[in-house]
């Protein structure tokens, strides 16, 4: 059971920070984004695109060859990347919607229709085999009993200290206070002279980029693959309800709580030999939690009827 | 009668495109492709029942058409699994029908008590994630579903049925006449599903529904038991999904952990936004147009790539179906035969 724990922290910090990202961009603009699978996969994708050596040809269609960039500048040139093209969604697909009072369910359906073009998109011009960045291969070691390569801990790392960057931007800056404010209510934030399509705007920038970066951090974790988002999606909306939906740090909660528990149940006795049917313990987890508490561990009850 | 009028020209001209587009075996496509239609069709009119007349959002129609598939394929003559185990008793064809429609609908019964209380959004969700958990239990319990490997040999209970006329008829035009029977069996059970649900839609019952869609809390006013109201047409029509997946199974005379995949349920909305949401007809229309479409998605791939493969036939397919599902509901939510005041797309 210990040696799933490691396996468990680096699919939780992968899931909480895209359930970060769902749960705000949920909280401020009210969209259940089935797309934001997409844009997991848009960032790890443009990263392989960006750090892969050029003369190799394993993932891309003849005619685009990889760039072969630093890996750093890749991953921070494919985060921005990300938060453009969650911008440009904004405007050009959601502001206009919401401009003609296209009600949320509208809107869902919408986001399902631009995901499965997206992830065919993804299909048609990267290979459907998984495919790994150009990184060295690392022996995993020994933590405190917990089993990890150094890479690994290291992306640990940075998945915390950008979970506590997220945390001081939403506490403490003005935007952030803002974006939490239009969550509460819009009008209100209207009101008090917050101009709340910018802010909306800013949100899907700055969710979209975070989702990216979910991304990356998963190619690297795991491996690149056109489907990757909408695999990891469902985890997350798993990790959103149960920690929250529309919570920040509930979100996160519930991400690595999710992460955690669907790698243990590697180890249970019952799933010997079920090793697919651990991503059905997360989900089946998550229809439980909305029958008993439906607003999940930190939600609240205003937010869900 | 316009939208009719459109309607009519739009199928007129699917069925020219299908005849003129294939040189030889036109018939045998022409057969394939309105059985595939039926079904899909036939699949729609169910999620029609949970989005168009009660506004529930359900993403997981794979799920119900899959378990109304797999209750009824074991419980008749088949033969399961890596080994092929062979099962030679069963229980006649109807009664397993039947019972399949009852575990769909039991199902749908599940999965709406813990979300049909809570907002749109969460049930779909929810049943994305049921179609995906029932996905992963039939991969991985291949005892009872024979996952990857599937079950096999149980047309025979349905194809034991055919009349000879069909066989004979299907031998003269060069089509598959299990194909053919199938496909005619779906078309009369879409028939005899829509005036079952014509008739449910004037009932107070289908009246009630709609007040639920509108206007929950006017509903709950009334006196009327909302959730109730919703959980009767969950269960509805999910059962409708499951004869859907029943006809699905035996027209490809095999069932495997990869038939009932949640992109199915992708194609089934797409061809229900097409048709029309909350029309009658509309889904089946929608579903005939929509198989056209597909047919025709396969003419860019060979524009686009020189001889495409498998992944990039269906990359091709379904980046049309993302658009087509995104352009219909900007441009068009009514589809071709809704009804724009049928449709409340503004609920907040």
């Amino acid at each position: 059971m210990i040696e799933q724990l490691g396996n468990g922290l680096l699919l939780g910090v992968i899931i909480a920070l895209g359930s970060v990202a769902l749960s705000l961009l949920y909280g401020v603009t009210r969209i259940v984004n089935f797309a934001h699978g997409e844009i997991i996969a848009f960032g790890a994708i443009m990263t392989l695109f960006f750090s892969s050596s050029p003369d190799s040809s394993l993932l891309y269609l003849d005619r685009f060859s990889p760039l072969g960039i630093n890996f750093i500048a890749s991953v921070l040139l494919s985060t921005v990347l990300c938060g453009v093209f969650g911008g440009l969604l904004e405007l050009l697909l959601f502001r206009p919607l919401r401009k003609n009072n296209f009600g949320n369910i509208a809107v869902l359906v919408v986001t399902i229709g631009l995901s499965i073009f997206l992830r065919h998109i993804y299909l048609l011009f990267a290979s459907a085999k998984p495919t790994s960045y150009i990184l060295e291969l690392q022996r995993r070691q020994d933590y405190f009993g917990i089993q990890l390569t150094p890479r690994n801990v290291q992306v640990l790392i940075v998945g915390f200290i950008v979970m506590v960057l997220v945390g001081i931007f939403l506490t403490f800056t003005k935007t952030g206070k803002a974006m939490r404010a239009v969550r509460d209510s819009s009008e209100l934030a209207n009101v008090s002279g917050i101009n709340s399509d910018y802010i909306i705007l800013v949100t899907w920038v700055f969710s979209s980029m975070l989702a990216g970066f979910t991304g990356i951090i998963q190619g690297v974790i795991n491996n690149v693959r056109w489907n990757m988002g909408f695999l990891i999606l469902l985890l997350i909306f798993a990790g959103t309800v149960l920690g929250g939906i529309g919570t920040s740090f509930g979100a996160m909660f519930g991400g690595f709580i999710i992460g955690i528990l669907v790698q243990l149940s590697v180890g249970l006795q019952f799933m010997d030999g079920h090793t697919e049917a651990k991503n059905a313990i997360a989900l089946a987890l998550m229809i439980v939690i909305l029958l008993v508490r439906p607003q999940g561990i930190f939600g609240s009850k205003d937010r869900i009827s | 009668m316009n939208k009719y009028f459109t309607a009519f020209i739009i199928l007129v001209l699917s069925f020219f495109y299908i005849f003129f587009s294939n040189d030889s075996g036109g018939g045998r496509v022409f057969v394939n492709l309105l059985t595939f239609a039926g079904i899909y069709g036939l699949a729609a009119i169910g999620i029609n029942v949970h989005f168009g007349w009660t506004g529930l959002l359900n993403f997981g129609h794979a799920a119900f058409m899959g378990i109304g598939a797999y209750t009824t394929v074991l419980l008749i003559p088949h033969s399961l699994g890596r080994e092929g185990v062979v099962i030679s008793t069963g229980l006649p064809l109807p009664l397993a029908i039947i019972l399949g429609l009852i575990a769909s609908a039991l199902l749908g019964l599940l999965l709406g008590l813990p979300t049909l209380r809570l907002r749109g959004d969460y049930l779909a969700i929810v049943t994305i994630a049921a179609a995906e958990i029932f996905r992963l239990l039939v991969r991985d319990f291949e005892d009872l579903t024979g996952g990857v490997y599937g079950i096999i040999q149980f047309s025979d209970s349905l194809q034991n049925s055919r009349p000879d006329f069909i066989t004979q008829f299907s031998e003269n035009y060069n089509i598959s006449s299990a194909q053919l029977w199938v496909g005619l069996l779906t078309w009369f059970s879409i028939v005899f599903v829509l005036i079952i649900l014509a008739r449910l839609k004037k009932s107070p019952w289908g009246r009630a529904l709609r007040a639920v869609r509108e206007d929950e809390d006017a509903v709950r006013a009334l006196g009327k038991n909302a959730v109730l109201l919703k959980l009767q047409s969950f269960m509805l029509g999910a059962a409708i999904g499951g004869l859907s997946g029943i006809f699905l199974v035996f027209n490809y005379g095999t069932v495997q952990a990869s038939t009932f995949v949640p992109v199915l349920t992708f194609y089934v909305w797409a061809a229900l936004i097409l048709g029309g949401v909350g029309s009658l007809g509309g889904p089946a229309l929608g579903a005939v147009i929509f198989w056209v479409i597909i047919a025709g998605t396969d003419t860019i791939s060979r524009f686009l790539f020189e001889s495409p493969d498998g992944q990039q036939l269906a990359g091709v397919r379904f980046v049309i179906v993302g658009l087509l599902i995104m352009f219909c509901m900007i441009f068009k939510p009514s589809g071709i035969l809704g009804d724009k005041e049928e449709l409340l797309l503004d609920v907040k």
